[in-house]
Formats: structure tokens, sequence, C-alpha cells
């Protein structure tokens, strides 16, 4: 029986999610964790339009609603990762040390399968970010888990501040090595950002005069060359775009701080920062975020001075953390990367799931939309079988703007929007034939020849 | 048998035994006719979608269509065609592709470019100053290729990257590059293609790089014209070449003319419409399926592409003795659907009211017209694949009054074949080209010589060149008449496996046998040229290929 219906499923065209009701739900009877206002048991959350308009117990469900049990189930506002290179087609413009004129929301691609395996770890809005192979990278954006859609800018979350990525260390300074560029060393990449803010300082003020000059009567005159490059970066130091840095050692972060405020930039989010523990009240002081890996290190000879205590030393020196996940593989337990922090620097179930909602919202800015479960807000949840900082736990549905974009009970097999009708079918290859030696004998056919 | 043109025609087409005849190419043959006048008499005529002529006759002038309809006075000094059980169609025109332009060889770069964040202008792929008629040529093997199948006409853009350079529309024939051009800088051709290894290297800073030079333009245009208007007093304004070639596209007067041939490309183009503004034009449309409205909206001139997915991909055929199970089927569902999508497009965007033509761009001549057949098994109404090929882009390109149908006054460019052109038999026979007469030769296919035949039998040492090592075998294949057997031996397959499905056609030589190449297994399938002691060719294992060669063991 299971055969025919796994069959079944796995042969009908999965049923696109655009083609439900639009965002009218009522998900009933479970634990809600709002994660900002307590947790709630045996209550209901209800959707309209795809907004949370009401959470309490026992609410009628208008008709024309979808009703979602989630008796015996945890639902927790939808996941926000703050590092993810998921859904775009291009992630580092390398040719350059500074690029800010290029975006990845240039070229968003819906039909990435890697966005409903996140949404199957329960993550609904991913920040798709720039490489970090230029010191000063392109600009990233915010895109909704809206899977199914086939328009780029249906994924795009509409209205929310612009972000930038920049570099420091050893993967811009790898490129420059190899080009025979500046920056090849970490002093260089201090001067390459500083010289661009520089440059961008004295572009802003060539075209606010000559925009003044225009305004006179009579006035024929050249406008100065237009940059969309120094654009960019105008628009940074006028504090208009948020700046994701990557970096990891606690000298650098204090270098570009102090660039920062020679320039008077004030919006600063740090990536990775593994060693984010020594400079804790530094970043506090400055206002700078951070969003850091739970225990990801020694990759690298930068990321070697590191600790899994990371986001909880941050946290309590008053550095607002969030989790993230920098990795296709990563973002799909991204719960079980916050509940880490319970056992290295016991923070509390708030606390924890605090560090992949409501602060990574706070760091994309988009933290009066979504990132928590409370009237208003966007229907962004995700529902798991256990509580999700529990070891055993699994997500069975994840919903973005009140519409069902993943279910594990029902979904079909293959979730693939299109096909690519040249390339070969992805099967898995079996070996028939028994290898006549053993296994840890294996490469060494040759040998046997030798001893002929 | 039509007795009438017995009593009309004074000359008859015999006429290239007598007068003397230029060779083009081997299967082809341009008349340089004593006369410049055609008359194609008894013809079944296809003037237009949904306009036919039972049977009629066509007379060609100077280049020109002078005359068509059922009862025409052919002029004393016609030279005649016969067209009686012949159909006569108006030339096909391509809507967009290279044809005429000799494709240029791939550079090999090996050193790293210095400097990779400031190319010069022709390495980021930014030309578009340039123009086909700099490129083009009447003699390229491609114009003949096209032209055989009824293709007359093209619109026909440089290679490059980025921004290649103009488009423009050209005729299929003529004696030099100049005479080709009908219709100059009908486009700016535009591609999501990044530079190779400096800057944009990515989709993402095409886009960039595009806007950036695009709203460039847009301030050295007005400049330019302020400092026209008066220039004492300013600047001097700087040129810039490739600002200006942009200027007639800022101003609407020229449309960008983008390959888009994916649903993301297709969306992002028409984002960049809809952020600057420009005109414009898409061609080798392929996943539009579910664009339709947006095309739609902006208001978009669509080219199809005739290139369409195979039926049958062979990297599936991997095992086909097993009954594959619910996986692969369902799998092969899924893609075989879309292999359907792709083929039913041009059907899907007829029921839907959305008009367009068909472009050609990167497939061989060859496969267009098969490609066109499964299109209208799929849906598609032959008028209609008709009006895509002839009267649409005629009309896109501003030419509806010179070409896309066979009309007193339009430039006489037709084909004549011996059955409807979307019948599997048709094969034509007769191109005109702005009045210039090619005739259409049967292709020889070369039959393997049977006097030449590859000695086989014998031992031979096989090595095959993988990314893991190297497959080192004895090969000893026995020949009993017809019959041609072996076996493989060696350090990996100590036993002798015996080899399957052999065949052997002239010097091609192919079997395929159970071996282990590095650390996988599987059924590898050899395929090699014999020439005297040694044999090269190609290793199969999966979807991989290997190369693959052998040497004759002499036999002492």
């Amino acid at each position: 029986m299971n055969k025919v219906l796994t069959f079944f499923f796995a042969i009908i065209v999965p049923a696109l999610a655009a083609q439900e009701k639009p965002g009218n739900l009522l998900v009933k009877n479970g634990t809600v964790l709002t994660v900002t206002k307590g947790r709630l048991e045996h209550t209901d959350v209800l959707v309209r339009e795809g907004m949370i308009v009401q959470i309490g117990e026992n609410i009628t469900a208008p008709s024309g609603s979808k009703i979602v049990d989630a008796t015996g189930l945890y639902v927790m506002p939808g996941i926000i990762d703050a590092h993810s290179h998921l859904g775009i087609s291009d992630i580092n413009e390398y040719t350059a040390a500074i690029t800010p004129e290029v975006s990845v929301g240039d070229v968003i691609n819906p039909l990435d399968i890697s966005i409903y395996r996140a949404l199957a770890g329960g993550v609904t809005i991913s920040h798709a970010m720039h490489g970090s192979g230029n010191a000063i990278g392109g600009q990233c954006v915010v895109i909704k888990h809206r899977y199914g859609e086939v328009d780029p800018a249906a994924l795009k979350m509409q209205g929310v501040p612009r972000t930038i990525k920049f570099a420091l260390g050893e993967n811009p300074t790898t490129h420059g090595r190899r080009d025979g560029q500046q920056p090849q060393s970490r002093m260089g990449v201090e001067f390459v950002i500083r010289e661009a803010f520089a440059e961008a300082r004295q572009y802003q003020e060539k075209w606010d005069h000559y925009n003044a000059q225009k305004k006179q009567k009579g006035f024929r005159g050249a406008p100065p060359e237009f940059s969309p490059r120094l654009q960019v970066l105008a628009d940074v130091l006028r504090g208009d775009i948020i700046v994701h840095c990557h970096a990891y050692r606690a000298d650098e972060t204090i270098m570009l701080m102090n660039v920062f405020r020679d320039f008077g930039i004030k919006k600063l989010v740090f990536q990775h920062v593994n060693e984010g523990f020594k400079v804790a009240p530094e970043l506090a002081a400055f206002g700078a975020m951070a969003s850091v890996f739970s225990d990801w290190w020694a990759y690298k000879l930068e990321v070697y001075y590191s600790t899994a205590y990371n986001a909880a030393i941050l946290t309590r020196n008053g550095v607002l953390t969030s989790i993230n996940s920098d990795s296709g593989e990563q973002i799909r337990h991204l719960y079980h990367q916050a509940s880490k922090t319970q056992k290295y620097g016991n923070l509390s179930e708030d606390e924890a799931l605090a560090l992949i909602t409501i602060n990574p919202a706070k760091q994309l800015g988009i933290d009066r939309r979504v990132g928590s479960i409370e009237t208003g807000k966007e229907a962004d949840l995700a529902i798991f079988r256990e509580h999700p900082l529990s070891v055993y736990t699994i997500p069975v549905m994840t919903i973005v703007d009140g519409i069902i974009r993943f279910d594990r009970d029902h979904d079909a097999d293959d979730m693939r929007i299109y096909v690519d009708p040249d390339r070969a079918l992805d099967l898995p290859v079996i070996h028939r034939q028994a290898f006549e030696e053993d296994n840890c004998m294996q490469g060494t056919a040759d040998f046997y020849d030798m001893l002929k | 048998m039509n007795n009438r043109c017995f009593l009309l025609a004074p000359v008859v087409l015999w006429l290239w035994l007598v007068a003397p005849v230029e060779i083009y190419a081997q299967d082809e043959t341009v008349l340089k006719a004593v006369s410049q006048t055609y008359a194609i008499t008894n013809a079944a005529i296809v003037q237009a979608p949904g306009r036919k002529i039972a049977r009629g006759t066509i007379i060609i002038r100077n280049g020109l269509i002078h005359d068509v309809g059922e009862s025409v006075v052919v002029p004393r000094d016609a030279l005649v065609i016969n067209a009686d059980n012949l159909y006569v169609y108006p030339g096909f025109i391509n809507g967009l592709s290279h044809i005429g332009i000799a494709k240029p060889r791939d550079e090999q770069h090996r050193e790293r470019p210095k400097d990779p964040g400031n190319p010069l202008p022709e390495k980021a792929g930014i030309t578009p100053q340039r123009n086909v008629v700099d490129f083009i040529s009447p003699d390229e093997s491609s114009v003949e290729a096209w032209r055989r199948i009824g293709f007359t006409a093209a619109h026909v853009v440089p290679y490059g990257k980025m921004l290649p350079g103009n488009g423009s529309v050209v005729l299929l024939g003529g004696l030099s590059p100049e005479s080709m051009i009908l219709k100059d800088k009908l486009s700016l051709y535009a591609e999501l293609t990044p530079a190779d290894r400096v800057y944009p290297s990515t989709t993402m800073g095409v886009i960039a790089q595009w806007r950036g030079l695009y709203q460039q333009a847009v301030l050295a245009q007005q400049y330019n014209l302020l400092y026209a208007a008066n220039p004492k007093g300013i600047e001097r304004p700087v040129r810039n070449e490739v600002l200006e070639s942009l200027y007639p596209v800022v101003s609407r007067r020229q449309p960008v003319f983008y390959k888009a041939e994916t649903v993301l490309q297709l969306q992002r183009v028409m984002a960049l419409q809809k952020e600057l503004g420009f005109s414009l034009m898409v061609g080798e449309v392929k996943e539009g399926w579910d664009l339709i409205e947006k095309i739609k909206a902006a208001g978009a001139d669509v080219f199809i592409s005739l290139e369409l997915p195979e039926e049958k991909n062979k990297a599936d055929n991997r095992d086909t003795t097993r009954q594959p199970d619910l996986e692969t089927q369902a799998l092969q569902k899924r893609k075989d659907d879309f292999i359907a999508q792709h083929v039913g497009l041009a059907a899907k965007y007829q029921n839907a009211g959305l008009k367009f033509g068909f472009s050609g761009i990167a497939l061989k001549a060859f496969d267009v017209r098969k490609n066109l057949r499964r299109m209208i098994i799929a849906g598609l109404t032959e008028d209609n694949a008709l009006a895509a090929l002839t009267t649409y882009p005629a009309e896109s390109f501003g030419l509806s009054n010179r070409l896309g149908s066979i009309d007193k006054g339009k430039i006489a460019s037709i084909f004549i074949c011996d059955k409807p052109y979307f019948d599997e038999q048709s094969v034509l026979r007769y191109v005109f080209v702005e009045g210039v007469l090619y005739k259409i030769d049967e292709k020889e296919t070369p039959k393997p010589d049977p006097n030449v035949k590859a000695v086989v039998e014998g031992e031979w040492n096989m090595l095959i060149q993988t990314t893991e090592g190297k497959l080192d075998a004895v090969l000893t294949v026995v020949r009993e008449g017809d019959q041609i057997t072996g076996t493989i031996s060696g350090t990996q397959t100590p036993q002798p496996v015996s080899i399957e499905n052999v065949g052997l056609e002239g010097t091609m030589f192919k079997f395929s046998f159970q071996g282990m190449v590095g650390q996988r297994s599987g059924k590898i399938e050899i395929n090699v040229k014999i020439a005297g002691d040694n044999f090269k060719g190609s290793a199969f294992l999966g979807t991989e290929s290997f190369p693959a060669e052998g040497k004759k063991i002499p036999k002492f």
C-alpha cells in the first residue's frame, strides 16, 4: 500500500502553493512560542491575507480559511537566516576589490531547490549575500522563501533596508594576491576601504555642488561623471545601507569600527566574528551587531581562536547577536544550532530562539514585520513536532505570508519547479560488481601486479 | 501536363546547359542568367499565411516580384520555370542568428588577465559600436545551409558577450557583404553574458554595467545636445564611442534585442526594460510558457527558438535491460513533461493570442525542419508557423512593404519545393534571393567505401585515459566470417571479459564490456576509428567519456 501511495505522490506535479487561497489560515491548538511575549499553550493563531490578526484560545475560523491542526505541535516564528547564498544565480563578482554597484538582488533565482530545503528546516526568510572575496562587495537582498513562484521579484521582500557586503581578512587579500592588485595584506584592506570612502565623499560633494548650481537660472555646465560604484558608497556614507561585514579576528573588527567612526557610518553588522567574544564591550559601545556560527571554526588560520560560547558571551555583553548558517546544509537545522547556546552559555529558551528569529530580523531592519508571533506581523510560521530546541524535533510545516510552502506529510517527492530537459536523470549509481578485494585494499590493484 | 507553358515560354529552363554557370558550392548552382526576368508557372503559390493560389504564375524582374496571380502574362524575355506540382513560398526570415559571420576562434587564455577590474571594453564584451557589415560574408557556409531550407533573410548579429554590436537584417545571398545588408542597425544586440575572467564576470555584474552605461549615455546625450545648441562658455564634451552608440537606444529610436532563453533571463531582461525604459525585443525564447502576460505587458517582440530538446536523451539509456524503478519512472515523466512544454511553446503562444517569430542562433540548419514539424504536431497550425517565419518578422523589422509575402512590388525572395513545406518528405528545389536563382541539388550522403575494410581481428593494446587513472588492457578480437567476438583482459580485469554489442562499419568499430575505471565499475562502451595498426576514439562510462586509443600487438 505504501509503495502505491509513494508512487502516487511521486508522479503528481507538485501542487504549487500559489494555487491555494492566499494567506487565510487557522493554526489550531499548538504550543505557540511567540519569542517576544512568552510561551502560550493550547493557543490558536488566526491568519487573514497573510497577516497574523489574532492569537488566542478557541478562535473560530472565518469561512474559506484552511485549518491546520497543531495539537501537540510547537509553533514558532519562521526562522530567519542572516547569512546565506541560496536563491541567487551569482555569488561573487571577484574581478575587483570594490564592487558595490553589483547586487545579488538582480539575479534572484526562485527555482533554486535549496530554498525548498531551507523551508524544510523551518526557515522562511534568508539574507542572500554577496560573497566575501571583495573588501567592498556587492549589495545583498532579503528574500522570503515563497517557493513555487517563478517570478524572481516575487521572492524579494519589498520595502526593507538595503544591505551591502564588506569583507576583511584572508578572503579579500587572497584575491588581491592572486591578481597582483590591492589589497594583499590586512593593512591594504583598511587602506582600500578608506580610499573608497574618501573618493565617494568627493564624488558626493561634486554632485551636490552640481545639483545646487543646476537650480540656478541660466546655468549651463557639464555634470560630473556618473559612477554607479561611487554612488552606492555615497549611499553607505549617508546611512542608507546597512553594512554586513565578514570578519573573524578581533583586531580587524576594531579596525573597521575605527574606519566607520572616522566616516560617520553607524549601521554595522559583523558576520561570523568568531573572536567577537574578545571585543564584546567594544562592539556594544559602537552599536555593532553580530551574526555568528554556533560552533564552526578552525577551517582557516584566522578562524582558529574560537569558542562555542561566542553567541552567549556576546549576548550577555549587550551585543545584538544572531546565529546564521552561511551554508545550504546548516540552514536546514538552524534550530539545532540555536539550541547549542543553551548548553554553551545557558541562554534561556527565548534568548536561544531569539538568535534565529527576532534578532536577525533586527539586524536586517525587518523586525517590525517579522521575527515573532504577534498580531500585526506577517504570518511566517514554522511548526515542529517537538520543541524546536529539542534534539528530537522535526519540522513538519513551514508557512510564509500565511501560505503553506512546506508540508512534510503532503509535499510531492519531486519539488522542482522547472526541469532541465537536457540533463540526464539524477539517479544514484549503485555498484553492482562486488569488489574482489577487501575494502581496505581499495586502490591497490597495482600492488598485486608488483608481487607477481 | 499543362501544354500552355510550351506556348507561352520562349526560353525554357534547361538553359543551364547552354549559359555560363557559376558554381558556388558543390550542391548548389547559381545561374548567371541571360535575363533578369523569371516566370514561375503553374505553381501552387502560398502568397502569405491564409492566402493561397491553387495554380498560378509569378513574374520576377530585377529582383522584385513584378506580378503574381492566377492568370498572369509571361513576358517574352522571361526564363520559365514550369512549377507544375510544385509549391512556392515566400522566403523565410530568421529572427536572430549569426548567419554569414564566421565563428571567432576560442582564444586560449593561458595567462591570468592583469587588472581584471579595469579591462578594455573589447575584453569586457562592450562593443556596441560594431556593425554586421564588417563581419559578414555571403560565402560563409551557414548562408548556404540556411538558404537550402528556405530562409532568404535573417536578422544577423555579431558574436560577442554583453554588447556585441548592432544587428542588421540581411539577405542570404549577394556578391559582397554590403550588398547583403537590407536594413542596417535594426537593433542593438545584447546578451546577459559575462566576460571571461575580467569585469563583469557575473550576470549581476553585466546588469550593473549595463545600467551604468545606460545612465551615462543618457547624461552624455543630454550634455551633447546642450553643447551643440550653444557651445560657448562650457566644457567641450569628451567623445565616447561606446556611449554614442547607445544614444539611439536611450532616445527610443532603436530597440534593444536581447537573447533571452531561460525563464530567468527573460524576466531579468524585462525587469531591466521596466527600470530603464528602452524598447525591447527578445529572441531564442525557450522557457517562456509562464510569461505570456508579462511579455504582453512589456510590449516586447518575441522570437521563439527553433532549437528544441532531444526527445530521448542518450545519457538516459544506461541500462535498458532492467525494468526502470518507480523513482526513475517519475523522474523520466517530469522530464518528458518539460520536453513537451518546450515543444508546445509555440502552440501555447498561438492559443493565447501572443504573436511571435522564430529565431535560430545556435542550432544547425539541418535540425530546423524536423523541429518545426514537432511544434506542429504539438498544436501549432501550419499557417501560424508560416506567419512566424514570414509576416511577423517582416512586420517586426519594419519591412512588411518589402518582405514576408509574395506580392507585387516586394523583394523576390521565394523558394520552390516539391511538396508542401511542412510535409516530412518535402524537398526544396529552387530558392530565389532578391531575384537571384539558386538550384538546390540533393546532398549525397557519403557511403562507406565497401572496398576499405578495416582489419579488426588480432591483439590490441588498448589504453583509456581517465581522470582517475589509466585503464590498460589487451583486446583480443576474433573474426569468424561476419561474426566478431573478443575478450578484454588487463590489470583491472584479471579474468578475461568478453566484449558485447560489437559493431563494425567500414573503419568504425564499437563494442562494450563490463570493466572498472578507477573505483567505478560498470558497462564501458568503446567507439573507435581504426586506421591500420592503430585505433583512436572514445570510451563511455555512464555519462562520462574518455579518450581511448589502441595499438596492434605485432605477431611474431
